[in-house]
């Protein structure tokens, strides 16, 4: 990365002051709880459907998927495409309409409604775990590439970011967060917009990129062949510009993870059960708000892979001999982009990075407040005391972040995929519960208890198998094939929990109708009935 | 070799065959499913109430996103 000049650091101090006075504004009309975790159920469709995305996209990922896309093609695109909108869609119309009208502020507290508090508490420990682990993940991550780009140190690239996030997230709550998200998102789409822009004209045209990713293919290809190293991916012909793979290529990608692991399963968990996700759909100003974000959501989600993995695929034709994936952007960045745009683009990076920070942060603190310290300590707790309590979580969280990533930074690389693995761990067992609890009337408490734990520490098992210390120690062979089976964990967890929970709410009593009513999908609620 | 791996194998001999032809027919078939379905809701569950303009239907929104999706899984 050459080095910035005065007008792109003019320009990402403009962006960062405008975010921050933003955030404070919106904090200077924070009164109560529901204003801090819901945004008093004030905020428009369009705010809300820019603030998925940009909260799905993180700094992390636009540098992930851009390397991804160098390494193994446009199939890293899918997570979303297939692994988004088909999931919004149905989420749009069936699930967050229903969450809306039932008035839950979190996923965990319908969860008790629906069974009991042993499934809230389950669900809460798991969220509150991988969030805290995330923030500190997404935090030093996130510092690791900005230490590059702006010559500071990574310790102080880690305390302006929390500052930062921190200032404006622990001021103005949901609504900082989710209006902030909005400018995030406008800027983060226009300066990976100009990077596509500027890849493709440098290379000639459209017509000029397919045949340089055609002839570059031929020529990894025939390198191969001559190193006598052909591999099953170049035997079956896999393409850089193909959404399928096959079921048995060396990739992270296959089709068969693909469509049972992520269409399937991770993403409708994800859009339906994540908290970071749903939280801003239910401070919607009305039901139909709700069900626009998701589609405006959707509609946007068709553009980000085009925006995000291309300038991957420009790459690969650019710099071929790259090994690690994740220098693809800064290279493309480095020998694209003239001065002011540099700016643009870092600050497009900054708002990436700050917009999934500042999700998490409120949703982690809406968890604590609501299923833990309300539920457990002080039930009767009032509005403002909630409020209250919530800036000092998220003040705390803010804190957290920043000494786990510090710890992080003293640990080998591997914690950080355990870390990034934990989200496979329970998706699939949380969204086994949720689509039971909300499909299925004869779904029972215990049955979903021990169907959500069971669930999680299969696929931790599983996880533990795969790993080579462990099956060279058993003596026996990994149980999967490919490098980093994410999505098959995902899987056999979810199977494993819908199973479970179906045998043992036949063996269990059926939860009396009176508790159940206007909790399931056949007998929907009105607001504020249940 | 665990029953774990067993029953791994087994899926994998049962999938690996699967030309990709008909993998992509699974992908736009399962999008224009969903395609079908978004058609078929009721209007009451798509717009909000005094609609009067074509644009306030979600219905049409959530078909667009939808078929761009068909168009690309049928090229790519």
């Amino acid at each position: 990365m050459q080095t910035l000049s005065s007008l792109d650091y003019a320009i990402i101090l403009a962006y960062l002051i405008g975010t921050l006075a933003l955030g404070l504004y919106i904090g200077s009309k924070i009164k109560t709880g529901a204003d801090y975790f819901l945004a008093g159920r004030r905020l428009p469709w369009w705010a809300i459907g820019m603030s998925l995305v940009a909260t799905d996209i993180g700094a992390v990922d636009i540098v992930g998927t851009g390397g991804a896309a160098h390494q193994h093609g446009l199939a890293v695109a899918n997570f979303e495409w297939i692994g988004c909108v088909p999931a919004m869609i149905i989420a749009a119309f069936v699930f967050i309409p229903f969450f809306w009208r039932s008035g839950v502020t979190t996923i965990p507290e319908y969860m008790e409604r629906r069974f009991n508090v042993a499934v809230r508490s389950a669900l809460a420990v798991c969220w509150i775990i991988f969030m805290a682990c995330n923030l500190g993940i997404m935090l030093l991550a996130s510092a690791k590439m900005m230490h590059v780009h702006l010559g500071m140190t990574v310790d102080a690239c880690i305390y302006l970011t929390a500052f930062l996030v921190g200032v404006y997230t622990i001021s103005g709550g949901l609504a900082a967060v989710v209006y902030t998200d909005m400018i995030q998102c406008v800027i983060m789409i226009g300066g990976c917009l100009l990077v596509l822009v500027l890849g493709i004209i440098d290379l000639g045209g459209i017509e000029e990129f397919q045949a340089a990713i055609e002839k570059q293919e031929q020529v990894q290809q025939q390198k191969a062949l001559a190193e006598n190293q052909e591999t099953q991916l170049a035997g079956k012909q896999v393409s850089h510009t193909s959404l399928i793979l096959p079921a048995d290529a060396d990739t992270p990608f296959p089709w068969t993870g693909i469509f049972f692991g992520l269409a399937l399963i991770l993403s409708p968990a994800y859009w339906i059960g994540n908290q970071a996700i749903v939280q801003r759909s239910l401070g919607a100003r009305s039901e139909f708000d709700a069900k626009a974000a998701y589609v405006s959501g959707a509609l946007l989600k068709n553009l980000i892979p085009v925006v995000v993995a291309v300038p991957g695929l420009i790459a690969f034709v650019k710099f071929p001999e790259l090994t690690d994936g994740d220098q693809a952007f800064p290279e493309l960045i480095s020998h694209l982009l003239p001065v002011g745009l540099k700016g643009l683009f870092l600050a497009a990076f900054l708002a990436a990075l700050m917009s999934s920070i500042d999700s998490y942060l409120n949703s982690a603190s809406t968890i604590v407040t609501n299923d833990f310290y309300k539920r457990f300590y002080r039930r009767d707790a009032s509005d403002v005391s909630l409020l209250k309590i919530g800036r000092i979580v998220t003040l705390l969280l803010v804190f957290w972040a920043i000494g786990f990533s510090f710890f992080l930074m003293t640990r080998s690389e591997g914690i950080y995929t355990i870390f990034q693995t934990l989200m496979a761990f329970f998706q699939g067992p949380a969204f086994a519960i949720l689509l039971t609890g909300l499909l299925w009337k004869r779904a029972t408490g215990i049955a979903a208890f021990i169907g959500f734990i069971v669930g999680v520490c299969f696929s931790i098992t599983l996880f533990t198998l795969n790993q080579e210390a462990v099956y060279t120690a058993l003596g026996i062979e990994p149980l999967f094939q490919i490098s980093e089976p994410f999505l098959y964990f995902s899987i056999w967890a979810f199977v494993v929990s819908f199973s479970l929970i179906v045998i043992i709410s036949f063996l269990t009593k059926p939860e009396p109708a009176e508790k159940i009513e206007g909790l399931v999908f056949s007998l929907k609620p009105d607001r504020g009935q249940v | 070799m665990t029953p774990l791996h067993q029953i791994g194998n087994f899926i994998r001999e049962l999938v690996v065959p699967i030309p990709l032809w008909c993998v992509r027919a699974l992908f736009v078939g399962t999008l224009i499913a969903v395609f079908i379905w978004v058609l078929r809701l009721p209007r009451e569950t798509t717009t909000p109430e005094n609609a009067i303009h074509w644009y306030q239907n979600l219905k049409v929104w959530a078909c667009l996103a939808l078929a761009i999706q068909i168009l690309i899984y049928s090229v790519f």
